[in-house]
């Protein structure tokens, strides 16, 4: 049994610790991917929550199918994501909060110039046709690989693929702009 | 743009998650090098700038302490719920459903006892009766309900066939074979003798009330024959030989049990 195996079935069973184990190994990476999709820091928090309350109240009825456990956990994540613009009536908010946090606060000027890349950067990822957006999100922001991207999203590996490719080349000409 | 580029690209950029550098991506394919640097350059914008947002650190401590506040929230729950004896979890559940039946009208319950499987009463008619199993007192009680219940899914097979809907026969057929089963399998009814062999519980079971449930075994017998007996002229041709063979078995079935019961009694 492999160690993630372990540690899930352990979940399973109502092991607070291994639930613990997942969800510091997966946080970050379900927060980056939501933040990805709304571009807004609060609601991002409150998405990324929702997420792993949703998993706890779950995990009892998750079966390991030989899918990862994380194609599991961002299936939650992209179906919260995509409940929350529905309820938004299809507009995705375009305005980004700047209180988001960076991983070097050493350098405010860095900080800043960072935010301001994050920032252009989101707002480039959100003009992209849902489908391409959706592929760099689990890429980029889940770091999934195309395998588990194309789990989460049902579709086969060769769709993301050029889902993937198409997305950058159009932001690259957006970037060069 | 072609398949192959869309390969190579990806590729990379497995490769560049891990650590590597675009240039050594670009060296492994020359030939396509032109087109794919401006697509790896903006890729590697995409790394460093994804992997530089981050959750709050306060807000991250937030969340895990709310969750593992649910966490044993949960476990206290399911604790609580196996310190609950089971008669009393039973007892619970058939009087959530008796204050159900109360809410949705004592009229649509006793309406559900002559509801036929593909009827909307139907499912109110099977709880009702589970209802009225889970609060019986005694196993004798129990008995003489499954008797009932037997009598109930004869009457469903006779009025299933005349509509011609041979696919619910074997199913009820089935269901009244279980609910005689429990007639004998009733575990204060009988108690096992030094020889192997049952014998009626003098405890439980008084020798009248045996004779009683022989009695009403008999007589259920004969009704439901004559129900289905009845319903064979009324029923389609092609539905007939489902229900000459339910007749059949169900005669079998409720003689297996009359034979259990003296056999039991005889002792």
């Amino acid at each position: 049994m492999s160690i993630e195996r372990d540690v899930v079935s352990r979940a399973i069973k109502g092991d607070g610790e291994a639930f613990a184990q997942l969800y510091e190994e997966h946080f970050d990476r379900i927060y980056r991917y939501v933040y990805l999709k709304v571009g807004n820091q609060a609601e991002a928090e409150d998405l990324t929550q929702e997420v792993f309350v949703k998993a706890l109240e779950a995990i009892g009825s998750y079966k390991w199918r030989n899918s990862p456990f994380a194609s599991w956990l961002f299936r939650i994540a992209h179906n919260r994501v995509v409940d929350y613009f529905r309820k938004q009536g299809k507009v995705e908010k375009v305005v980004l909060e700047d209180d988001i946090t960076l991983v070097s606060e050493s350098n405010p000027a860095l900080t800043a110039e960072r935010q301001l890349e994050i920032e252009e950067l989101i707002n480039k990822v959100k003009k992209l046709p849902p489908a391409q957006r959706e592929v760099i999100s689990l890429r980029f922001g889940a770091e999934l690989s195309t395998a588990e991207v194309a789990k989460v999203l049902g579709k086969n590996t060769g769709t993301v693929k050029a889902l993937q490719y198409n997305a950058i080349v159009a932001l690259r000409k957006m970037l060069a702009k | 743009m072609g398949q192959k580029l869309a390969d190579i690209l990806n590729e990379c950029l497995e490769r560049m998650l891990k650590g590597e550098s675009t240039e050594a991506c670009l060296k492994a394919y020359p030939e396509e090098a032109p087109e794919l640097e401006p697509l790896l350059k903006t890729s590697l914008v995409l790394i460093q700038t994804s992997s530089a947002i981050q959750p709050a650190p306060e807000f991250k401590a937030k969340v895990h302490s709310r969750l593992q506040a649910m966490f044993y929230a949960r476990q206290e729950k399911v604790e609580r719920g196996a310190r609950i004896p089971i008669w009393r979890r039973k007892w619970a559940l058939a009087m959530t459903a008796i204050l159900g039946f109360l809410l949705i009208g004592v009229g649509t319950v006793a309406a559900s006892a002559y509801a036929l499987p593909d009827e909307p009463l139907y499912p109110v008619k099977l709880a009702e009766e589970q209802v009225r199993l889970t609060l019986a007192f005694s196993d004798m009680d129990k008995a003489k309900l499954h008797i009932q219940f037997a009598e109930r899914r004869a009457v469903e097979i006779a009025g299933m066939a005349c509509q011609g809907k041979g696919d619910k026969i074997s199913v009820l057929t089935a269901q009244l074979a279980n609910h005689l089963g429990q007639v004998y399998k009733a575990e204060k009814l009988y108690e096992i003798t030094e020889k192997g062999t049952k014998a009626p519980a003098a405890a439980s079971a008084p020798p009248e009330a045996v004779e009683d449930l022989k009695m009403m075994l008999s007589n259920s017998r004969e009704k439901s024959l004559y129900v289905l007996e009845n319903a064979l002229g009324k029923t389609p041709q092609a539905t007939k030989p489902g229900l000459q063979q339910a007749i059949e078995d169900i005669r079998k079935d409720y003689d297996e049990t009359l034979s259990k019961v003296r056999g039991g009694l005889s002792q």
